[in-house]
C-alpha cells in the first residue's frame, strides 16, 4: 500500500484534472502491458469466418512457454491449472499443433514469438489451391482445370489463415518484453521435476474481441439494421478495399468512360498486396514486390523509348491491390471495363503480360504460363504463339531462357484469370516456377526479403544499402529488361529500338530497399509530395506491409502510394510549374487534368539541406479496388471477392500474476469473518450503551 | 400516497383504476396494485370496499403472472433460437450483440 | 474467482464501518447529517491538501527522487496536520450547531451530547477517509491479475483493506478523544492526537514492508480504542456491571436448564 495520504490527493487530483493519468497506480503494480503486438483478426466472406477473436473481456489463462512437443502434452491434458496461454517460437507454429489446441478448452489463446530463421522444410498458411472458387477455372470453363485437379500451385499450403480459431491468437516481435515474459515464465510457472508449480502464477490476458460474426452477409445485414435503426449505428465489418495504380504511355481521357476509338493496349500488371496469419504483417517479398519491383523498372526502362519511338498501341501499366482476396482490384476494373465506368473497355484490351513471381529464378528459367482453354480458339492461339515467340527472341538476346510449361497446364493463380472470365483475350503469365510455386513461404511471414537473398554486407550505413546492387537487384533488372521488351515488340514497336531498353540495376537495387527494407529513405521521400512526409509521414519506420487492409475515410495505404508517386517519377515529365499552377493545371494553357496527373513533388535534398520541389506530369492514376460485391449490394456474392474484416475495440496484452484460490478465499473469509464480528459486537455494544456509557448525562452510542 | 389516510371509496376507486390501467398493456401497473393493495385486500378487517379490492388484487395478479409466463416464454424461445433463424431474428431484434452468431 | 477477492476485500475495510452506520447512526437524521458533515469536511482537508500537491509537483523536477521522497514526506504531514485542522474546525461548528439546537429544541437541553457528535463525526472522517484510500484499489482487486509481478508482496490487497479498517477506527477513536481534549481544553489530549496520527501515517511511508506498519498501527488503534471509552464516558465499573450481568444471566440460564 502506497503511503496513506499520498494516494488521497493522487485520487483527487484525478477526479479534478481528469485525463492527468490514464491509469491507476495500483494498476501499475499489477499488469506489464505488451506494446509490440500484433494480432490475428476475423475476415469474413459469403459463407464463412476466418482468423481469432477473443472474449469480449480478454482471455486470460497461465502461461506456458511451449518449449517441445512434449509440452503439448502438459497443455491439452496433465497440467494443473488450465486454460493455458500459449507463448511458443514461431517454429512451433505448425498446422498440427495448432488443429489440437483448436479443438482444446484448455487453451485460452497463443502468442507466437517471431524469429527470423525460416523453416527449412517450408511454411504456408495459405490454401493449396489460392483464390480457387474466384478464378477463371470452374464448371463452365475448363472442368478438368478447376480446383487445382492438374496442378497444385501451392502444395506446402496447409491453410492455416483459413481456420477460425475461437481464441486469440498474437504475434510477438521478439524484443525486451517477450525477455520480461520469459523472465515471469520462469520465476513462477516453470516445473520443477514435472510436478506443478506453485501460485502465484504468471499469467497473460488477450484483447482481440472482434464485432462481426458468421460472415459478410450477416456482417452487413447487421450494419444496416444499426445504420437504420439504432440510436448509436455502430458498424461491424468493412469491405477490404483499396486502391489499383494504372498509368499508360499515351496519355488516356480520364473524363470519357467507356470504349475508346482507335485505342488498342497491352496490359502490362502485377499486384500489389500480400498477406499472412496475422493482421497487417505481410511482408511478400517474393509473392508480391518482386513483381511490383519489376514492373516499376520496366516502365521506367520503357519511358525514354516510347516518347522517342512510340510504338503503334498503348501500354498500360496496371497494379492491383486486393488479389489475395479473391482478385479484389482486377475483378473491380474488369467490372468497370464491361460496364462503361473506366477508361477503357474490353475491346481496347489488345493482350496482356502479367508479372507473377519473379524473385527466386536463381539463375535458371523463367516459365511463361498461358491459358490452355482460351488457346483452344485458333485466333486467341495465334495470338499467344506471337507473344510467346516475341518473348523468346528477347530472352535469347538477353541471354535468358524462357519456357512455355506443358500446353495443358492451367495458368497459376493471376488477376489475368479475371480478364479471362470475362473474355478470351491473348495473355501470359511470367513467373519463376514452372508448375508449383518454387516460394516455399506463399502468404507467410517468412516471405522476407533475406529468402529473396537481399542481403547486404555488414557495415553498410543505410543510404549505403539503398544504393548498393545486390544479386537480386541484378536478377530482378534482367527480369524487368525482359518484361520492358517484350512489352514494346507486343505494342508492335520497332525491334530496332529494343537495344534502347534497357532497366536500370540501381533503380531495381533502390525500390528492393525501399519496398522491403526501410521506406523512409532519401529516395523514397525525394519521389513523394511534400504533404505525404513531414507529420504524419506515409514512409513507416521499417519495412512496408503489404496487407491491404480497408481505408474508413478514403485515404490511400502507403504502399499504393509510394507505386502511384514512383511511376509517376518514372513515367512523367518535369514541368516548370510552379506549386499552385500545378495543383490547378487547367488554368495553365495546354494541360489538361482530364489527360493527364499532376503531382507536386518534394525533390532531393540537397546539401544544405533544402528541398528543390517541382511538378511531374504524368499519366497515373488511381481506380477503385473495392469487390464489385460492395457495389452491387450482393454480399453472398460467387461472382465476386466478399472478403470484410471485422471491426473491434481493443487490441492488447498484458502479464501478471494470478493469485491461488487458497489466498482469494482466505480474504474472502476473514472478510465475511469480519463483517459478522463487528455487526455483532456493534449490536451489542449499542443495546449496552446506556449501560456502558452511563457516567455522562447520555451515551455516544445510543438511540434514544 | 399513505392508504392509511384515504378513505375507503377512494381506496375502490385507485384500485380500480389501476387495475383497469393494466389492460392498456401495463402489466407493471398490475404489479403495483398487486403489492400496493395486498394489505387492504387480505390483512385489514373487512370493510364494505374489501370484497370488491380483494377481486381487483385477485385479477390484477392473474393478469400479471399471465405476462410473466407470456414473457418468460417467448424470451427463451427468441434467446435460443434467435442465431438458428438468422436473418428474421436480425429484423426483430432491437439490438445485437457484437461478436455472437 | 477473483470476485472473492473484491468481496472479502470491500468486507474486511467498511464492514465495521457499515455495521457502525446502520445500528448507530441510519435510524437518526440529525446523525446522518453530523456524518454526512463530516466526510465534507475531510474532504475539504483533503482539496486543499492536494492543491498543494499539485502545486509541489510541478515545481519540483520529476526527475530528481531525492526531492520527490522529500516532498512525499511532507506531503504526508502537511495532509495529516490539515486534516486536523478541519476537525478542529469541524468541532468549532458543532458546538455553535449545538448551542442552536438547544435553543430550539423542546426540551432546553440539546438533543445530541458532544460524545455523540464526536463520535459520528470521527465516523464521518473514517468512512470517508477509507473509501478514499480503499476504492481505488478495490477497483483493481476485480482482476484478472494480483499485485507481485515486480516482486511486490502477494498479500498486498488484504493489507491495504486491513490498513483501511484500522485507519477507519482510528478517524472515530481520535475524533472522540479529540472532542474531548477540545471540550476540557486538555491541549496535550489534542497534541497527543496529532502526534499518533502522524505516526500512523508516517508508518504507511515504510510500506511495502507491510510486517513493519501493520502491527503497530493495530497497537495504537487498540490504545485509542480504550482511550476513547474512557473519554466517552465508559468505566471498568461500567465494563464490569456489563459483564456481572451477563454472567449472572448466564448463571441463571445455567440453572434453569439443570432444572
Amino acid at each position: 500500500m502506497g503511503p496513506e495520504s499520498f494516494r488521497w490527493s493522487y485520487l483527487l487530483l484525478i477526479s479534478l484534472f481528469y485525463s492527468y493519468v490514464s491509469c491507476s497506480s495500483v494498476e501499475q503494480k499489477i499488469y506489464i502491458q505488451l506494446n509490440n503486438t500484433v494480432p490475428c483478426v476475423r475476415l469474413l466472406n459469403a459463407t464463412h469466418q476466418i482468423g481469432c477473436q477473443s472474449s469480449i473481456s480478454g482471455d486470460t489463462g497461465v502461461l506456458h512457454v511451449f518449449e517441445s512437443e512434449a509440452d503439448l502434452e502438459w497443455i491439452l491434458t496433465n497440467g494443473p491449472h488450465p486454460p493455458y496461454m500459449v507463448v511458443m517460437e514461431a517454429v512451433f507454429f505448425t498446422r498440427p499443433t495448432m488443429m489440437r489446441m483448436k479443438n482444446s478448452s484448455r487453451v485460452a489463446g497463443v502468442a507466437v514469438i517471431s524469429s527470423s530463421t525460416a523453416p527449412s522444410e517450408g511454411f504456408s498458411p495459405h490454401t493449396r489451391c489460392p483464390n480457387q472458387n474466384s478464378g477463371v477455372y470452374g464448371e463452365s470453363y475448363g472442368p478438368e482445370l478447376a480446383n487445382c485437379n492438374n496442378t497444385v500451385w501451392n502444395p506446402l499450403g496447409n491453410n492455416l489463415s483459413y481456420e477460425d480459431f475461437a481464441f486469440p491468437i498474437f504475434f510477438l516481435e521478439n524484443d525486451n518484453q517477450t525477455q520480461v515474459i520469459r523472465k515471469c515464465y520462469e520465476d513462477h510457472n516453470v516445473r520443477v521435476n514435472g510436478t506443478a508449480p506453485e501460485y502465484p502464477l504468471c499469467a497473460m490476458q488477450l484483447f482481440s474481441h472482434m464485432h462481426a460474426v458468421t460472415d459478410t452477409v450477416t456482417c452487413m445485414r447487421r450494419t444496416d439494421l444499426q445504420n437504420s435503426f439504432s440510436i448509436n449505428p455502430e458498424k461491424l465489418c468493412d469491405p477490404l478495399n483499396d486502391f489499383n495504380v494504372w498509368a499508360s504511355i499515351r496519355p488516356l481521357n480520364s473524363s470519357i468512360k467507356g470504349h475508346k476509338e482507335n485505342e488498342s493496349v497491352v496490359i502490362a500488371a502485377t499486384r500489389l498486396d500480400g498477406r499472412s496469419f496475422f493482421w497487417d504483417v505481410a511482408t511478400s517479398a517474393e509473392g508480391t514486390v518482386s513483381g511490383i519491383v519489376t514492373l516499376l523498372a520496366a516502365a521506367q526502362a520503357l519511358y525514354p523509348v516510347t516518347q522517342e519511338a512510340p510504338p503503334p498501341r498503348n501500354i498500360f501499366f496496371t497494379f492491383f491491390q486486393g488479389e489475395a482476396f479473391d482478385y479484389i482490384g482486377s475483378s473491380r476494373m474488369v467490372y468497370d471495363m464491361q460496364n462503361a465506368k473506366f477508361v477503357i473497355d474490353m475491346d481496347n484490351v489488345h493482350s496482356l503480360l502479367e508479372i507473377g513471381q519473379v524473385g527466386l529464378r536463381n539463375g535458371s528459367n523463367l516459365w511463361i504460363h498461358s491459358d490452355p482453354v482460351s488457346r483452344k480458339n485458333s485466333s486467341v492461339n495465334e495470338e499467344v504463339d506471337k507473344l510467346v515467340k516475341n518473348m523468346q527472341s528477347v530472352a535469347s538476346s538477353l541471354k535468358l531462357s524462357v519456357e512455355e510449361p506443358g500446353s495443358s497446364q492451367a495458368l497459376p493463380p493471376s488477376s489475368f484469370q479475371r480478364f479471362l472470365r470475362a473474355r478470351p483475350i491473348p495473355g501470359l503469365v511470367l513467373a519463376d516456377h514452372q508448375s508449383a510455386f518454387i516460394n516455399r513461404y506463399y502468404e507467410s511471414l517468412y516471405d522476407t526479403p533475406a529468402y529473396l537473398n537481399l542481403t547486404y554486407p555488414p557495415d553498410l550505413s543505410p543510404e549505403e544499402q539503398l544504393e548498393y546492387e545486390t544479386e537480386a537487384a541484378k536478377s530482378l533488372s534482367e527480369v524487368a529488361t525482359l518484361v520492358a521488351r517484350s512489352l514494346y515488340t507486343q505494342a508492335g514497336g520497332d525491334d530496332q529500338f529494343l537495344s534502347n531498353i534497357t532497366a536500370d540495376t540501381k533503380t531495381v537495387a533502390k525500390l528492393l530497399y525501399g519496398f522491403l527494407i526501410k521506406s523512409n529513405n532519401s529516395w523514397f521521400s525525394s519521389l513523394l509530395p511534400p504533404e505525404a512526409l513531414g507529420r504524419g509521414s506515409i514512409l513507416g519506420t521499417g519495412a512496408p506491409q503489404y496487407y491491404i487492409g480497408l481505408r474508413l475515410d478514403n485515404t490511400v495505404k502507403s504502399v499504393t502510394r509510394f507505386v502511384q508517386f514512383i511511376l509517376a517519377n518514372m513515367t512523367g515529365t518535369v514541368l516548370s510549374l510552379n506549386q499552385s499552377q500545378c495543383q490547378n493545371p487547367n488554368s495553365v494553357p495546354d494541360q489538361s487534368k482530364d489527360l493527364y496527373s499532376y503531382s507536386w513533388i518534394s525533390g532531393p535534398v540537397s546539401a544544405n539541406g533544402t528541398a528543390e520541389s517541382y511538378c511531374v506530369r504524368a499519366s497515373v492514376r488511381l481506380s477503385k479496388a473495392l469487390s464489385p460485391a460492395f457495389e452491387l449490394l450482393e454480399y453472398g456474392s460467387r461472382e465476386y471477392s466478399t472478403w470484410t474484416e471485422s471491426r473491434w475495440k481493443t487490441i492488447g496484452a498484458r502479464i501478471f500474476l494470478v493469485a491461488s484460490p487458497e489466498l482469494e478465499m482466505m480474504t474472502l473469509g476473514v472478510g465475511v469473518a469480519v463483517l459478522i464480528v463487528s455487526l455483532l459486537v456493534t449490536y451489542f455494544i449499542s443495546s449496552k450503551a446506556e449501560l456502558l456509557f452511563s457516567s455522562t448525562r447520555e451515551a455516544p452510542a445510543t438511540t434514544y | 400516497m399513505n392508504l392509511e389516510r384515504i378513505p375507503n371509496e377512494e381506496k375502490l376507486s385507485l384500485c380500480r383504476k389501476y387495475y383497469l390501467g393494466g389492460f392498456a398493456f401495463l402489466p407493471f401497473l398490475w404489479l403495483v396494485n398487486c403489492v400496493w393493495f395486498f394489505k387492504e385486500a387480505f390483512v385489514k378487517p373487512a370493510y364494505t370496499e374489501q370484497p370488491q379490492i380483494k377481486t381487483y388484487v385477485k385479477r390484477s395478479a392473474l393478469g400479471l403472472l399471465l405476462w410473466v409466463t407470456v414473457l418468460t416464454t417467448w424470451i427463451c424461445i427468441f434467446q435460443h433460437f434467435r442465431a438458428q433463424w438468422g436473418e428474421v431474428a436480425d429484423y426483430i431484434s432491437f439490438t445485437i450483440p457484437l461478436g455472437t452468431p | 474467482m477473483t470476485a472473492a477477492v473484491f468481496f472479502g476485500c470491500a468486507f474486511i475495510a467498511f464492514g465495521p464501518a457499515f455495521s457502525l452506520f446502520i445500528f448507530t447512526i441510519a435510524r437518526d437524521p440529525l446523525r446522518v447529517i453530523i456524518l454526512i458533515a463530516g466526510a465534507f469536511f475531510w474532504l475539504l482537508s483533503l482539496l486543499l491538501s492536494s492543491l498543494v500537491w499539485f502545486i509541489a509537483m510541478k515545481a519540483s523536477n520529476a526527475e530528481d527522487t531525492k526531492v520527490q521522497t522529500g516532498l512525499l514526506i511532507f506531503g504526508v504531514f502537511f495532509s495529516v496536520l490539515l486534516q486536523e485542522v478541519f476537525r478542529f474546525a469541524y468541532y468549532r461548528l458543532l458546538r455553535k450547531a449545538n448551542e442552536g439546537l438547544a435553543a430550539i429544541s423542546d426540551e432546553e437541553t440539546s438533543p445530541i451530547s458532544v460524545q455523540q457528535m464526536a463520535y459520528v463525526a470521527g465516523l464521518g472522517f473514517g468512512i470517508i477517509s477509507g473509501a478514499f484510500s480503499m476504492i481505488n484499489i478495490l477497483s483493481d482487486t476485480l482482476g484478472p491479475g494480483t499485485v507481485g509481478i515486480f516482486g511486490d508482496s502477494q498479500y498486498y490487497f488484504i493489507t491495504s483493506a486491513l490498513m483501511t479498517l484500522a485507519i477507519t477506527l482510528l478517524q472515530i477513536f481520535w475524533g472522540v478523544v479529540f472532542f474531548d481534549g477540545c471540550e476540557k481544553s486538555r491541549w496535550w489530549v489534542i497534541a497527543v492526537v496529532v502526534c499518533l496520527h502522524l505516526l500512523v501515517s508516517g508508518l504507511s511511508l515504510l510500506n511495502p514492508l507491510y510486517e513493519g506498519s501493520l502491527p503497530p498501527v493495530y497497537a495504537i488503534t487498540v490504545l485509542m480504542a480504550v482511550w476513547a471509552f474512557f473519554a466517552s464516558g465508559g468505566s471498568l465499573h461500567n465494563l464490569s456491571l456489563l459483564f456481572t450481568r451477563k454472567i449472572l444471566f448466564v448463571l441463571q440460564l445455567i440453572c434453569f436448564v439443570k432444572m
